[in-house]
């Protein structure tokens, strides 16, 4: 492994440089664009969950003075593959979605025009609830199918594409929907499921068998900044300013949906207002001004207003999920059988339900398992990602049983926590390779869980609360709850560019996105570090195609901290190794005679005798060559190739691609722990209490990773607390708008002590040891509160998240539950 | 050019649901179109100028200490008029319903939701953004460098409007306590929910602001 | 004809100086009027363009609409003021409480910054159905989505519904009641005086509004009676987040006692119908009764009487029943 770096940067605090500018009011998003005879668009919705545009008379809107053109889906290029998304349609699935775009000299207008358009509706069969899709005769959300059925088995020895997944037509029996009455999930076929170790024996071994169904609910996504874009076309290049969480990747998939070469964009995304998972790589929105302005021959703005956002902004999947579990008398799983309905809503494919299997085989480490899953097309939001995609919900299904089997055994949350955990290289899911099962499973690069969980439970004083949950103050009851997030947490192999200029500077080129997690800066700071350079004199470049930006990870799902570590490392050992040529080149001797340090290249011991940056710089670019970036390795990505030939000649470069082994799939772990206050006159929970220990390898930027883990915290508290989708299945319309019935949470809803620790230790498969951490924290804050309420109220109240006021007022009036046992959004 | 009217013919007849269609939610907007539509605002504004009571649409703005003239519509929100007319873009446009607090601007020192305050009612007051807050030289006011001191926020485009929230809460409780300083600042919203480090980060400007 | 809830349409906007001149727009204008006060409330009703009226009138100049003034050994609150100026004002924070709390707890310090109270008790019922623009019996149609065997109704009305179930979302609305206010309302016809309790009218009396202004009326002011003042109150608001979200239930009374017994109590509910409630069952029960525990009950269980919950809402049954036992026990019992 490369060697490690004094580390004067990692692990330390400091302030992003991009704060001046967002404090200011200077930063700008991309809304605050403007552009020289801008015209505006506004999006006509569909007015009904499914349908198919018969005629459009766009005679009155086109008349209308102001009203420059308007957009339909046949404008739009066409996409590949089952089920793709575009931003314009001719067949709404959902309720909210957009139909047409009119550009107008201003809104008002626009919308006026929009008012003046006649659409003549072919209505078409809706569901908003998968289990309804399930039904014997229900309705199919889509007009190919219900379900997404996995790719079938590739014949051996065949050659071409590999085959895809399909849209097919799944239906249970009436014989499935039996257990229906006692609030169990029916459990009908399925396309998908795996398993490994003997299920039986593992229930039979079980001094404690549990079975249970849990709902959890789907939540918008809701970034402060909706998906504007604003879009003109010069001299044949597309440029867009829009908000995403990748910028380099997003380019790439503009690229694709507008059939043009990533080289005629350039795409401005400097700030970007929250993600979550919404905008990965970027919204396939953003093509509407973009094929808009080329239409009209004018910049567009596309202001995306907040119950746009709501209905194209995405969301968390919805799933039903029913897991039986054994436990032996220690609280060790022998066995766990998960069986899952994935709500999909209406596009894409989202793999989350598969997700959750995963989580919960790596988290329990449960002797025996199967997991069986059916992803339900409905005609509801397009769903995305959601921070903790897969494994947040796995908690959410899983968590409560562990703690309603720590009440019956008799066992500590924390315990039965731990004496499942898993520890090391710890295998999960099931055994498949390359190819097809192999009989060995996948495993983690590290897990330090019980660790965490350890150093929680000192810092939370979880003894000492325990003692006096449960106790009844006044109309008050106290309860504390424990759960582990686990998340996977960092890919590999891309590349990274450095230049050390002839200005004595080291430029940092950043291809991922700024959508607050500042890893677009934090992560500089390593190649910093490599080479010594105060960071007073490092310039990160980031946030435009236009400014040469390497191939980069997506920004999402915790990937980006281990990704870009890594290939910033490589690039700056690159840099480094150059430098030491260059110095033995111009002063003797060999390249290892050679250090760095204070931003110079020196003999060992002899700082004296040795060359600036600044010197090395403009050597690098009198050698030429390899040296300042005109002669580039073979094994860097084409996007990285292209942004290097632009870059080359302004200095020494170090350019590489990530090539550190990795033995193991990157997994990032939280340990949520919290004290919650219920109120059981008005059913109302206040959490009081909460801490989030990480185990996410080595610390980079200590005030990043305390934000990232209590952000995280506080949106899977939100879903424990409030957040969730409602519609009205009758009519398949969203009811619960924007932000007010959204219900993210507010800052007088945290607990008000909110803490968090990290064990620190790093990752031992990566140079620089660093996980990332933006996914974990959500379902262990999830649960954590989901247990806490459990642990006050008791393990029986509640089968499904959010668990508001009603839920458990209910439950306690009644002495049962009272709710919907197994609906989706309501 | 445009094509006026689109047909895609007459697809099959498919089954339709054995749930009803809302024919109700169309009916409700074209009664309201119908009834009460008007046309572009330029000509009908005017026309309506002269009439007692209604307003003149050149009006003149105190923004961050600068008087500036601006044509703006009966209709027409601060947030807009900031935004798209004067060019301060700063303030943020998150929800425009009074949902979220990205729009938050001081209007005499008191902070109101830009996106719901009609222009036409804030003549004659000091309105004060997120760009008149540093000091003409550049000297950022103690609550913007306590966020830049404590790393407050993540995305931050909810940062403008909480500062402007907490420097018009803090003017009337210079000395709060962290659970009167999360009150005062409570009609903000931040999706990274990283309101715990915006809590010290302006319970440190609050420190900043007595010192000062 | 396609519908865009987006961007505000144009009107005339109007700014009066005087009542006089304001009640002279809303009679000319007629039922083209729409008053502007906070405007909280109205700027979704036009930003949605679900409402469409052609003469905005905006109350924000009129000073003899603002401000708080001692009357008699009582208060009147202009209907202008924002609940901030209630919240701030030393009278209401010495002698009524009650009102202080019930405004603290509204929406949001902007909102309150900004919100009047006059627009407060006005407001429209937020029914996720009628607010969508859904064409149902409040809108003018015949039907109520949110009484349907599938609605979603969570939020909706326990107690007088008639055809349509909203409810009404006031926060000061039951603590006027409570202290006995009475509304002052005006028109080009002259000045009327009503009691709180009957400014809120359900839809039995007229399913479209939520109050009994009619359009050419303006409530000018809000008047509280000293009987109450430094009473013993209680206020509480159930809702799912600590910010922006309204009522599920809301309770406020306000009590005299001898030390033993009840003497005098006016108690009032919201959240639970289209108009706020005074119970005045529970308060002829509990009048001359021990402020005891077994009271409490009493008042709890006579409260939700005719409780006629929805598919999704019985939760609201045993939380008022809650709250009302809780402002009986007052705020140490809690």
């Amino acid at each position: 492994m490369a060697d490690k770096a004094d580390n004067k940067l990692i692990g330390k605090n400091y302030t992003p440089p991009d704060h001046i500018a967002k404090v200011t009011g200077k930063a700008k998003w991309a809304e605050d664009f403007r552009a020289d005879g801008m015209l505006f668009c506004k999006l006509l919705l569909s007015p009904m969950p499914h349908a198919r545009v018969r005629k459009i008379d766009l005679r009155a809107a086109l008349a209308m003075p102001g009203v420059k053109a308007i957009l339909t889906a046949d404008d739009l290029p066409k996409l590949d593959g089952p089920g793709a998304e575009r931003a314009l349609t001719n067949e709404p699935l959902y309720q909210g979605e957009p139909v047409l775009a009119v550009a107008a000299v201003d809104e008002l207008t626009a919308a006026e025009a929009i008012e003046r358009i006649d659409i003549d509706w072919e209505p078409l069969p809706f569901v908003v609830d998968p289990l309804e899709s399930l039904r014997p005769n229900g309705p199919s959300a889509r007009l190919e199918g219900n379900v997404w059925a996995p790719p079938a088995p590739r014949p051996a020895g065949a050659t071409g594409a590999p085959p895809q997944p399909e849209i097919k037509t799944l239906k249970w029996t009436a014989e499935d929907f039996v257990e229906e009455a006692a609030g169990r999930l029916p459990m009908g076929k399925v396309l998908e499921e795996w398993s490994y170790g003997d299920l039986d024996a593992g229930f039979k071994e079980a001094a404690l068998v549990l079975d249970e169904t849990f709902v959890v609910n789907g939540s918008h996504h809701q970034t402060m900044e909706s998906r504007s874009a604003m879009a003109y076309w010069q001299n044949g290049k597309l440029h867009i300013y829009c908000s995403t969480q990748s910028v380099v990747r997003t380019a790439d998939n503009l690229s694709q949906w507008l059939g043009i070469p990533a080289s005629d964009i350039v795409l401005v995304s400097e700030y970007t207002g929250g993600g979550f998972g919404s905008k990965g790589g970027g919204p396939i929105s953003m093509t509407i001004p973009a094929v808009l302005s080329k239409k009209v021959n004018a910049p567009v703005m596309m202001r995306i207003s907040r119950e746009e956002e709501h209905y194209i902004g995405r969301v968390r999947t919805n799933m039903t999920g029913r897991v039986k579990i054994g436990f032996r008398k220690d609280g060790r799983i022998t066995a766990m059988d998960l069986f899952i309905v994935q709500d999909n809503g209406s596009y894409g494919r989202w793999n989350d339900y598969a997700g959750a299997g995963n989580a919960a085989s790596l988290m329990y480490q449960p002797l025996a398992m199967r997991w069986r899953g059916v992803s339900v097309f409905t005609n509801t939001f397009p769903k995305m990602q959601q921070r903790s995609p897969g494994p947040m919900q796995g908690n959410g299904i899983v968590e409560p049983v562990l703690t309603k089997a720590a009440k019956q055994l008799g066992l500590d949350q924390i315990e039965i926590h731990k004496i499942n955990a898993p520890a090391g290289k710890a295998p999960f899911g099931p055994a498949v390779g390359p190819g097809g099962p192999n009989g060995k499973r996948p495993y983690v690069t590290s897990a330090f869980v019980k660790e965490a969980l350890d150093r929680g439970a000192e810092r939370f004083k979880w003894a000492e609360r325990k003692a006096q949950a449960g106790q009844r103050r006044g109309s008050k009851v106290r309860g504390v709850g424990v759960a582990v997030g686990p998340h996977g947490s960092g890919s590999i192999g891309y590349d990274g560019i450095v230049t050390i200029r002839p200005d004595g500077k080291l430029y940092v080129q950043s291809g991922v996105g700024n959508l607050g997690t500042h890893s677009m800066v934090d992560l500089a700071r390593v190649a910093a570090d490599i080479l010594a350079m105060p960071w007073e004199r490092v310039e990160v470049i980031w946030g435009d195609t236009g400014k040469f930006l390497p191939w980069s990870c997506l920004s999402v799902g915790s990937q980006t901290t281990h990704a870009m570590t890594r290939a910033n490392h490589a690039a700056a050992m690159d840099a480094k190794r150059k430098l030491l040529e260059i110095a033995a080149k111009d002063l003797g001797g060999s390249p290892d005679e050679y250090e760095l340090g204070n931003a110079r290249v020196y003999q060992r011991g002899n700082p004296g005798r040795g060359l600036s940056y600044a010197q090395a710089g403009a050597r690098a670019i009198a050698l030429g060559g390899k040296y300042d970036g005109h002669e580039l390795p073979e094994d860097i990505h084409d996007f990285t190739k292209r942004s290097a030939k632009e870059l080359a000649g302004l200095g020494l470069m170090g350019v590489a691609k990530d090539n550190y082994p990795r033995d193991g799939a990157t997994w990032s772990f939280v340990a949520g722990f919290a004290e919650v206050e219920v109120d059981v006159e008005t059913g109302k929970t206040t959490v009081i209490d909460y801490l989030a220990v990480g185990d996410v390898g080595t610390v980079i930027n200590p005030r990043s990773l305390g934000g990232q883990l209590h952000g995280g915290s506080c949106l899977g508290i939100g879903h424990a607390l409030f957040q969730k989708m409602v519609y009205d299945q009758h009519y398949g319309m969203p009811l619960a708008k924007r932000f007010h019935y959204n219900k993210p949470l507010t800052i007088l809803d945290i607990p008000p002590t909110l803490d968090w620790d990290a064990v620190n230790l790093p990752d031992p498969e990566t140079p620089v040891g660093a996980r990332g951490t933006g996914e974990p924290p959500v379902g262990a804050g999830y649960c954590a509160v989901m247990n806490a309420i459990a642990d006050a109220v008791g393990v029986d109240v509640f089968r499904r998240g959010p668990v508001t006021p009603d839920v458990i007022l209910m439950s306690l009036e009644h002495g049962r539950r009272m709710h919907e046992p197994l609906k989706a959004h309501v | 050019m445009e094509e006026p009217i689109i047909e895609r013919g007459t697809e099959e007849k498919r089954p339709i649901s054995r749930r009803d269609f809302i024919k109700g939610v169309i009916a409700a907007g074209a009664v309201a179109t119908s009834a009460s539509y008007l046309f572009r605002s330029t000509g009908a504004m005017f026309s309506q100028s002269s009439a007692q009571g209604s307003v003149e649409r050149l009006i003149t703005l105190n923004v961050n200490g600068q008087i500036r003239r601006v044509d703006v519509m009966n209709q027409e929100t601060l947030a807009m008029t900031l935004r798209y007319k004067l060019g301060l873009t700063g303030t943020k446009l998150g929800c425009d319903r009074a949902e979220c607090g990205a729009c938050t601007v001081l209007i005499d020192d008191v902070p109101h939701y830009s996106c719901s305050v009609l222009t036409h009612t804030v003549r004659s007051r000091k309105i004060l953004t997120i760009e008149g807050l540093a000091s003409p030289r550049g000297e950022l006011h103690p609550i913007q460098q306590a966020v830049v001191d404590e790393q407050g926020f993540q995305c931050a485009f909810c940062m403008s409007g909480f500062v402007m929230a907490a420097v018009g809460f803090l003017k009337l409780n210079p000395n709060p306590t962290r659970s009167e300083l999360a009150h005062g600042i409570s009609g903000n919203l931040c999706r990274c929910q990283d309101y715990n480090k915006i809590l010290t980060a302006f319970m440190r400007g609050a420190e900043y602001m007595r010192r000062a | 004809m396609a519908v865009i809830h987006d961007v505000m349409p144009s009107f005339g906007l109007y700014q009066p100086a005087s009542v006089a001149d304001a009640l002279n727009l809303l009679d000319r204008h007629g039922r083209d009027a729409w008053i502007l006060a906070g405007g909280l409330d109205s700027f979704d009703w036009l930003k949605d363009r679900i409402k469409r009226p052609k003469a905005v009138v905006d109350l924000s100049g009129i000073s003899e609409l603002q401000g708080i003034r001692e009357s008699g050994d009582g208060l009147e609150i202009g209907a202008m003021t924002t609940l901030t100026e209630v919240v701030r004002h030393p009278a209401v924070r010495e002698r009524y409480s009650l009102l202080l709390e019930a405004a603290e707890h509204a929406a949001s310090p902007q909102i309150r910054n900004q919100g009047t109270i006059g627009g407060n008790v006005s407001q429209d019922t937020r029914c996720w159905y009628y607010r969508t623009g859904w064409f149902c019996y409040r809108a003018g149609g015949n039907i109520c989505y949110a009484d349907t065997p599938t609605a979603m109704n969570r939020e909706h009305a326990i107690l007088g519904a008639d055809r349509c179930v909203a409810v009404n979302p006031s926060d000061t609305a039951p603590a006027l009641i409570a202290l006995d206010a009475s509304m002052v309302v005006r028109s080009k016809s002259g000045e009327r005086v009503v009691p709180a309790e009957e400014y809120f009218i359900g839809p039995g009396t007229d399913i479209t509004r939520m109050t009994i202004l009619q359009p050419g009326d303006l409530l000018t002011a809000i008047r509280i009676p000293g009987t109450w003042g430094g009473a013993r109150f209680y206020f509480e608001k159930v809702r799912d987040r600590n910010v922006w979200d309204f009522a599920l239930v809301s309770v406020a009374s306000a009590m005299s006692d001898n030390g033993e017994t009840i003497e005098r109590v006016r108690i009032a509910v919201n959240g639970v119908a289209a108009r706020p409630l005074r119970l005045r069952a529970v308060e002829d029960a509990v009048r001359g009764k021990a402020r005891s525990e077994e009271t409490a009950k009493l008042a709890g269980d006579l409260a939700i009487q005719g409780a006629l919950p929805l598919q999704h809402n019985a939760y609201k049954v045993p939380l008022m029943r809650n709250l009302v036992k809780r402002a009986i026990r007052g705020a140490e019992g809690a």
